[in-house]
């Protein structure tokens, strides 16, 4: 019988979306359920984790877990995962599960697969399925190790309507700090705003816009759908958007409902970011854009003369 | 300081790539450094003229990767290691990661940099685990370093609430994301010095060790088939005055789609 250890992903206090996304796919292949949860003060998690899906709950509660670590989160998914003892061990997208999940596994002498999309179970036979070389192939990988430790990509899974679980509470001891990778502080950039990982619609700006002009233009079009702020490499190599807003290969990969890409020309790194994306919007001045081959609507203009019209009509729309 | 920074010889993701029957067709594929390598690359320098650190970079499996070394070699890089070997032909990030924690062992290095993934596999684990083999401390999509003294450096690091800053104790492992600086073009005379400059070309036994050493024949993920991915067909496009075409779309967003 398989069972899957899921990582719950915690930010700032809140469970995210990908826990329960992760636990009903482990449901569905017929596995037992547990998740592994850590931070500081999160015990009132708890009913919401076992609500997601979980049948057991690991909890590594305690202040020095606090700001995220790579070492102490390493060994409390490890030591979760040798009292489960799971044979599937699953994170989330995020770039702590990045820098975790490998981590984990070369402790756990397992394999490792990141940006998986589907896994398949056969008897002890594990495969996972993954696209490489910035999205234009897809891998079918064997698992030659009786674990699979696996980073999936956002949204690949479903949340089953009406999942549940049960409580069962194992503590953690919380293990050492690593001293020799001391985090000092966070400067964070988030300000409330809405988590491009989860956010059903995201608005991007590209080089396009220019300045912080065109970007603080771009961003009330986002405020006004609800949607997170996400950005094209250029921008943020101009200083004009934050690291951790960047959609493409090198940033995050966000698979929403409506993709809305303003001034953005389409490299296929971007493209890998955001082409998982329900239906697309670009707006962009140049009719040759390759934002247009993956666009399902595409708007040839300045956006500086078309955003504002965009904005208008959106408005009168959800009146 | 010594810096052991890693170089990976990958296809050139802006070409077309084609599947058939299970497997890529090699004709017409070109094949370039790794762009996160590049930067690592560039790192490595930059803390060479700023710091005098020396410099050598690894490079395992590929075939013949001595343009990719002597690239390097032309930014400025001092020394170069090629392990090949046919044994590697099967390898993952794990095996990857063993052969280079022989090397490091064969050294004296006090910083291995490494891109946080390469563009063939988009698996960024290799860093990560090599460290966790050497047990030495590590930090991943890192976009800036300070060096602090001899046996410490500050790193930023792209996290998920933000920018970390980390103080790391040497020796360490850090993996870099492009974002960290714009590697520069290697000039002629670094192209023509490189050019007189050897390699340490090595196979598994001249490293001193075979392939059980490094994990054994069999990977702990083996890549069994290759498909085609899914295209996304081009939607419509929409031309001529902003205020009319714009309207359109919104109705279409909300009615057709039914996205808004």
């Amino acid at each position: 019988m398989a069972k899957v250890l899921v990582i719950a992903d915690i930010k700032q206090g809140v469970l995210k979306g990908s826990t329960v996304e992760l636990l009903s796919k482990a449901k569905a292949i017929g596995a037992e359920t547990a998740v592994v949860a850590i931070g500081s003060n999160i015990e009132s998690l708890i009913p919401d984790l076992a609500k997601a899906g979980s049948d057991t709950q690991y909890i590594a509660d305690d202040p020095s877990l606090e700001l995220f670590s790579a070492g102490p989160y390493a060994a409390c998914v490890v030591d979760a995962a040798r009292q489960y003892g799971a044979n599937l061990i699953w994170f989330g997208f995020s770039e702590s599960s990045k820098a975790v999940a490998p981590k984990v596994a070369a402790q756990l002498n397992a394999a490792c697969a990141t940006e998986v999309i589907d896994v398949k179970l056969s008897g002890d036979q594990i495969e996972a399925i993954r696209p490489a070389i910035t999205n234009k192939v897809i891998q079918r990988v064997k698992v030659n190790t009786k674990q699979l430790v696996a980073v999936v990509r956002a949204g690949a899974f479903e949340a089953t309507k009406g999942i549940t679980g049960t409580e069962n509470v194992v503590k953690l001891s919380p293990p050492p700090p690593d001293l020799k990778a001391l985090i000092k502080k966070i400067v964070s950039d988030a300000s409330g705003e809405i988590d491009l990982a989860d956010a059903n619609i995201v608005v991007s700006v590209g080089r396009g816009a220019k300045d912080q002009a065109g970007v603080d233009l771009v961003k009330e079009l986002a405020k006004d759908l609800k949607a997170g702020f996400g950005s094209s490499r250029a921008m943020v190599d101009a200083g004009l958007m934050a690291h951790n807003k960047q959609v493409g290969q090198t940033g995050k990969i966000v698979a929403p409902t409506l993709y809305v890409a303003i001034g953005i020309s389409g490299a296929i790194q971007h493209l890998a970011g955001m082409s998982g994306s329900k239906v697309i919007l670009a707006v962009n001045k140049d009719p040759e854009a390759p934002i247009f081959n993956v666009a399902d609507y595409g708007i040839v203009g300045d956006l500086f003369e078309v955003v504002p019209i965009l904005r208008d009509e959106i408005k009168k729309i959800r009146k | 300081m010594k810096i052991l920074t890693t170089v990976k010889k990958v296809v050139d993701v802006e070409l077309n790539i084609h599947v058939k029957d299970g497997v890529i067709i090699e004709d017409g594929l070109q094949y370039v450094i790794n762009a996160w390598d590049e930067s690592a690359v560039e790192a490595s320098v930059r803390l060479k003229e700023n710091k005098g650190a020396e410099t050598t970079i690894v490079s395992v499996g590929g075939g013949d990767n001595s343009d990719m070394i002597r690239r390097c070699y032309a930014m400025g890089i001092e020394k170069g290691i090629h392990i090949d070997d046919p044994a590697l032909a099967n390898a993952d990030s794990s095996i990857f990661a063993k052969v280079l924690q022989k090397v490091y062992e064969k050294g004296d290095y006090d910083l291995v940099i490494t891109g946080k993934q390469a563009q063939d596999t988009d698996s960024g684990q290799t860093g990560i685990i090599l460290a966790a083999y050497l047990g030495l401390p590590c930090v991943s999509n890192v976009i800036a370093i300070e060096v602090m003294d001899d046996k410490h450096i500050k790193v930023s690091r792209s996290g998920d609430e933000g920018t970390e800053i980390i103080e790391l104790e040497l020796p360490a492992v850090i993996t870099v994301d492009v974002s960290i600086n714009e590697p520069r073009l290697p000039q002629m005379r670094g192209i023509m010095m490189a050019k007189k400059k050897a390699i340490d070309v090595m196979d598994l036994s001249a490293l001193g060790i075979s392939i059980d050493d490094v994990g054994g024949a069999i990977p702990k993920s083996e890549i069994v088939e290759f498909m085609a991915s899914k295209t996304r067909k081009a939607g419509k496009k929409y031309e001529g005055g902003a205020a009319e075409i714009t309207a359109q779309v919104v109705s279409l967003l909300a009615n057709e789609a039914k996205v808004l």
